[in-house]
């Protein structure tokens, strides 16, 4: 593999920001404090006529601003990963490279990996690096599940629709040693793939005419096993690629993971023994972003300082019901 | 049986004194004592719980040994009926829906050990086995009450319903699912015997009340 590097990530969120009460039925106090809304306050709803590549373009809009970018001739390489794609047959990548006048070599719209599907796009950017001389690449990350699905009116008062929340980040990946990428870890987990479904209550399949929404389902028998696996699979990926980067765990300084409630983030840095401030997460003001997590908390690690030079930042995370767990490790800007 | 005598250090993965130097047992033990344990790595195919409650282990044995009083400490268990010939008494275990539960009383009053052997379903085979254990506080903390242990082994029956035909219709949950949850369901029932027995205790009540119907 040649080197890669992290150069910055940026990201855009939609306007429409929903507080808790925005899920209760009038005057139902115990969902108020159920444990569904442990940790989360706000989170952004996208908007019915916005679309991923919308988002996606004001995002990288802002990182081509923040890293000077000219986007006609910097981008080879265009990744997205859009958890509810809003279009199913082009897809969004070309519709951005359209809409930024790239000119990329490939463009890769992912289906799966997603809440840590950006370290998936850093490690088929870095192979088609390796292996097909493009440059650069942009790794877009859009959830837009929480305005499209659970914001729905026979959704909302679900008790996992407060969860979600929409955003997109995008990360721009070069070919340099610049804030290089010391080692990627990746598995796959065929056998976990079954226990996250999308359903609809008349039962009828995603893109057949309908009367009642989609939501996400996990199932039921396999709760207690889906939160296990999590607690397990994050804090092993990330060990994976630290001992490949030979970094010590404790000498991780920023630590960037999916944030898909607050039980998670907490048993993964205790995992890790770090202390909290080291976990950069926006889980409080944002919800569960999905894939678009990483890129997002890595800008909000550069917006609050932390990105010193030399520091070692790890990313990591897992997908849907533990299909595939993803980390990396960056030392960024050690020069 | 034979009565040959054999080298106890030549036996692998036995590590004694003789056998295994003070340098290599302390080296070993570093190696061994982390700061932090995975959850599966304790609790993944044994689940021990205890607790020190203010009650004295006699009072306790006697609440323990009387199944009735499950209606009370668990989170689910209800509805219990009279003891069949077998001394198995069946009642409810709700976090199943309508699901039936079998239980038979196992207590020995010299060892202080009351053991619950359980099953769903069916009162045949019961596999779903709580071991309970009361120590005198006095002997190993010096100080009054009692220490309750309580262990629960992960039967293969957990991951596999051995009687799937015998489930309530539409039931989607079977109680193997939640054996990662069990560390902290049992916890959680751990906590209200405490806060039970301790009641009783300071309140002077029964340690063997019946049920209404349920003869004594």
């Amino acid at each position: 593999m040649i080197p890669v590097s992290l150069a910055g990530t940026a990201s855009y969120l939609p306007a429409t920001v929903r507080d808790n009460a925005f899920f209760q039925r009038d005057g139902d106090v115990a969902t108020a404090h159920g444990p569904m809304f442990r940790g989360s306050r706000l989170r952004h709803h996208v908007a019915e006529d916005e679309t991923a590549v919308d988002m996606i373009v004001k995002a990288t809009r802002s990182l081509a601003d923040k890293l000077g970018l000219d986007l006609t001739r910097d981008v080879d390489l265009i990744l997205t990963n859009v958890s509810c794609p809003d279009i199913p047959f082009t897809g969004s990548g070309a519709l951005v490279s359209r809409e930024l006048g790239c000119q990329p070599m490939f463009i890769l719209d992912l289906h799966n990996t997603g809440c840590i599907s950006f370290v998936f796009m850093m490690s088929v950017a870095r192979s088609l690096m390796t292996t097909m001389g493009a440059k650069t690449a942009l790794l877009c990350n859009v959830q837009t599940s929480a305005g499209r699905v659970f914001a729905h009116p026979d959704n909302r008062f679900l008790p996992q629709a407060a969860v979600p929340g929409d955003g997109c980040g995008v990360g721009y990946l070069v070919a340099s040693d610049e804030s290089p990428v010391r080692a990627i870890a990746t598995r796959s987990y065929g056998e976990f793939s079954a226990d996250m479904q999308v359903k609809s209550d008349d039962g009828g399949a995603w893109w057949a005419p309908r009367t009642t929404p989609l939501h996400i389902d996990f199932t039921e028998s396999r709760v207690a096993t889906i939160v296990s696996r999590g607690n397990a699979l994050v804090p092993k990926i990330i060990r994976e690629a630290c001992a490949a980067a030979e970094l010590d765990v404790e000498d991780i300084d920023v630590l960037v993971t999916n944030q898909p409630n607050p039980v998670f983030l907490r048993n993964w840095r205790e995992s890790l023994l770090l202390p909290p401030e080291a976990h950069v997460h926006t889980f409080e003001e944002h919800g569960n972003l999905f894939g678009a997590a990483i890129p997002i908390s890595l800008e909000r690690a550069a917006d609050t300082g932390k990105l010193t030079p030399g520091a070692n930042v790890v990313i990591g995370g897992f997908s849907h019901a533990g299909d595939y767990a993803g980390a990396a490790v960056v030392t960024w800007r050690p020069n | 049986m034979s009565t040959q005598t054999i080298d106890i250090n030549t036996i692998e993965n036995v590590r004694r004194f003789e056998n295994f130097g003070k340098d290599r047992m302390n080296g070993l033990c570093m190696e061994m004592t982390h700061a932090v344990y995975p959850h599966d790595e304790i609790y993944g195919n044994f689940c021990t719980l205890q607790a020190h409650v203010e009650c004295p282990a006699e009072d306790i044995f006697e609440y323990l040994a009387t199944p009735y009083t499950l209606a009370e400490w668990t989170y689910s268990m209800r509805d219990f009926g009279e003891p069949d010939a077998n001394g198995v008494v069946e009642s409810t275990d709700k976090i199943g829906g309508e699901t039936k539960i079998y239980t038979k009383v196992v207590a020995n009053r010299d060892a202080l050990t009351v053991d619950y052997h359980c099953a769903w379903d069916q009162p045949d085979h019961l596999w779903m086995i709580y071991l309970m254990r009361v120590v005198p506080a006095p002997l190993v903390l010096d100080r009054p009450g009692s220490v309750v242990l309580w262990t629960n082994c992960k039967h293969p029956f957990y991951d596999r319903n051995p009687h799937p035909e015998k489930a309530p219709a539409d039931r989607k949950v079977w109680v193997g699912d939640l054996w990662p949850f069990f560390y902290a369901g049992h916890q959680v029932e751990l906590d209200n015997l405490k806060a039970i027995l301790e009641y009783r205790h300071r309140h002077g009540l029964t340690f063997n009340p019946r049920p209404e119907g349920v003869a004594a």
